[in-house]
């Protein structure tokens, strides 16, 4: 049997490189935050240099990624209304009492972690005291960070959770609605977040040691990814699971499909053996490809997953951002991300944040300045 | 209120009270007050052997509800289809929203926008729509959008402005073929009731149990979900011919369909 489809209407993607850019960052805060708690809040002293990097990329990405979301609307006038009008079933409804939180609770998280160095900031006698005096709200205590800790990564948790709920749900596209899609997204979290960690530690740290621990995690989270991979495939090439199946259909018999799955295996397989057989060496390799991994298994799914008809025959266009226009969002998000960056590396003095000592409030920094 | 446009113009008493039928159902008549007002549940059954693919309903409707350029609250979609050792044919599938009894686009709505109406249609409050596209993610059948001039999520209302002044849709109106029936699938005395009672009915994308109450009398099951066959349209990544699906079969060297 053959069809041509002689008339037929084409869809328009209605979740713009926007909606990409959200999940990538909000993905990539919340799993670094969950990679800070160890070293911030729960005083494991060895998992600090990689905590800092953490919260640095927890804190920066976590801000931009809301403004990403808003931008998706076409009404982001009236995001209000998710607050008058939640409708319970919808997981986005529950995400918009989700984010906030978060993104509040990281933000008060680090100022607590940072509070006593930016307190000592205030005491010494220079330019912008009053400024840290300001910010330090006039003291240095900071027993709080680890509740504010364990609130922040229980908000993190239900950040992934709604994150790969609210994807997953949508029967209509099949290549949304596997249940590994929520696992794929928290693991390319983590191998994004340890990614960014990684080119942040080739600038500002450059510490071999700091560099290789951060290159064997990150090889533990490919791992995590390439095995979820490979039992997708698996199961949707051996129909045990037809939703897998259904969803590989969708898709399968498109090159340029193909051309993707090859892509994504490679950018998994090149940092993963890298990662393992020159540690220390290779940061900025590793880190960037991650990234990119993380970043365009995003693109895949929601620009790809629109670009598959549900009814109508052959492919839409999304796949390919249109013009200028598709991509401002990308270069958008990444030109505030990169401002907060700057801000927080000039502003906090992060390489002093640690836990606070156990039971006892400290009256001065934790470590000199 | 009960036919198709021929229909209409044969039996003009009929439609009359079809109509104050309506408006009890709106509970605006009095002549409801005598005894329980029925509530119609609107539907429509499509007969594809009448339909001559003539687009005049899509263009009826892209008048009547100012539909912006580029999009679609309905449409025909055009095939040509071979079957083995039989002659190549052309079929007709008018497309639209199935206003469905279970639709998976209402309960996504974030805001509560989108809901359903007593007498059966899926409508948008375009007054409370943020826009988030997530109802447009989840219809199974592509018949929502996003309308650029509104900016909110827009759709097939089954002309609910004219249907609640006792006019059928404007599809439905203009259908030349006759091949678009309105009416109320509660009433067993309605046109649309008969025809699902005469004929062999089947409903688009009947595994994703959205329950639609849009009929069609001759669907081929090789149309109703995915059609697996060469586009109409190539995006520009994709510059060879293809086809979905494991194991789908070699396409046809022609492409200038
Ligand atoms: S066809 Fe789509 S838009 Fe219409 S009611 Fe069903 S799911 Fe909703
Ligand atoms: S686009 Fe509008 S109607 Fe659709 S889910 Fe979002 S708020 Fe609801």
């Amino acid at each position: 049997m053959q069809i041509h489809e002689l008339v037929g209407a084409v869809h328009e993607a209605a979740w713009l490189p926007w909606a990409v850019q959200y999940f990538f960052l909000i993905a990539l805060s919340a799993t670094a935050l969950l990679m800070a708690l160890p070293g911030l809040a729960l005083g494991r002293v060895a998992a600090l240099p990689r905590a800092r990097l953490a919260l640095m990329v927890a804190v920066t990405t976590g801000i931009t990624a809301p403004i990403a979301l808003l931008a998706d609307l076409h009404q982001p006038g009236r995001f209000w209304e998710f607050f008058l009008y939640t409708n319970s079933s919808s997981w986005m409804a529950w995400g918009a009492w989700f984010v906030p939180s978060y993104v509040g609770l990281i933000v008060a998280f680090a100022w607590a972690v940072h509070r006593p160095g930016l307190y000592a900031l205030g005491q010494e006698s220079w330019r912008f005291n009053w400024l840290f005096r300001w910010l330090s709200l006039g003291g240095a205590s900071n027993g709080f960070v680890r509740p504010l800790g364990i609130a922040a990564g229980a908000a993190a948790l239900l950040v992934l959770i709604y994150t790969g709920a609210e994807v997953y749900v949508v029967r209509a596209r099949p290549l949304w609605n596997t249940p590994f899609l929520p696992l794929q997204f928290a693991a390319t979290g983590f191998v994004g977040a340890l990614g960014l960690m990684l080119v942040l530690e080739r600038v500002l740290c450059r510490e071999p040691a700091l560099e290789a621990r951060l290159n064997r995690a990150l090889a533990l989270a490919l791992g995590v990814v390439a095995v979820l991979g490979a039992a997708w495939f698996a199961l949707a090439l051996s129909g045990l699971s037809p939703r897998h199946s259904e969803a590989l259909a969708s898709v399968a018999g498109f090159p340029v499909w193909q051309k993707i799955a090859l892509w994504g295996a490679v950018s998994v397989a090149v940092p993963f053996v890298l990662a393992l057989v020159s540690p220390s060496r290779t940061g900025w390799v590793t880190g960037l490809i991650a990234i990119h991994a993380a970043w365009m298994f995003r693109w895949t799914v929601f620009m790809g997953g629109q670009a598959v008809p549900k009814v109508g025959s052959g492919l839409y266009d999304a796949l390919l951002p249109a013009g200028l226009d598709g991509l401002m969002g990308v270069i958008g998000t990444f030109g505030l991300w990169l401002f907060l960056l700057i801000a927080y590396t000039t502003f906090i003095p992060w390489t002093e944040a640690s836990a606070p000592a156990d039971g006892a409030v400290p009256a001065r920094p934790a470590t000199s300045h | 209120m009960d036919t198709n446009r021929r229909g209409f113009l044969g039996a003009m008493g009929r439609v009359t009270i079809g109509a104050a039928a309506s408006m009890a159902g709106a509970g605006q008549s009095a002549q409801a007050a005598t005894d329980k007002p029925h509530i119609p549940h609107w539907g429509m059954v499509v007969d594809l052997r009448k339909c001559i693919g003539c687009q005049a309903c899509t263009v009826a409707c892209i008048m009547e509800n100012d539909v912006p350029e580029d999009s679609f609250r309905t449409h025909v979609s055009v095939y040509e289809v071979l079957k083995e050792g039989g002659d190549p044919a052309m079929v007709m599938l008018p497309r639209l929203c199935n206003h469905c009894d279970d639709p998976p686009c209402v309960p996504v709505c974030p805001v509560e926008a989108t809901f359903k109406l007593e007498t059966g249609e899926v409508v948008v409050d375009n007054t409370k729509c943020v826009g988030c596209a997530y109802c447009v993610q989840a219809c199974p059948y592509d018949a929502r959008f996003i309308n650029h001039e509104t900016q909110t999520a827009d759709k097939c209302t089954f002309c609910f402005h004219r249907t609640s002044a006792g006019l059928l849709p404007a599809c439905v109106e203009t259908c030349v073929g006759g091949a678009r029936n309105f009416g109320d699938l509660d009433d067993p005395e309605s046109e649309v009731s008969r025809m699902l009672r005469e004929n062999e009915v089947s409903v688009l994308r009947p595994e994703m149990h959205t329950n639609p109450n849009v009929y069609y009398i001759g669907l081929d099951a090789v149309l109703d979900g995915r059609v697996a066959g060469e586009a109409a349209y190539r995006p520009p990544l994709t510059t060879e011919p293809q086809a979905h699906g494991l194991g789908a079969e070699p396409q046809p060297q022609g492409e200038d369909a």
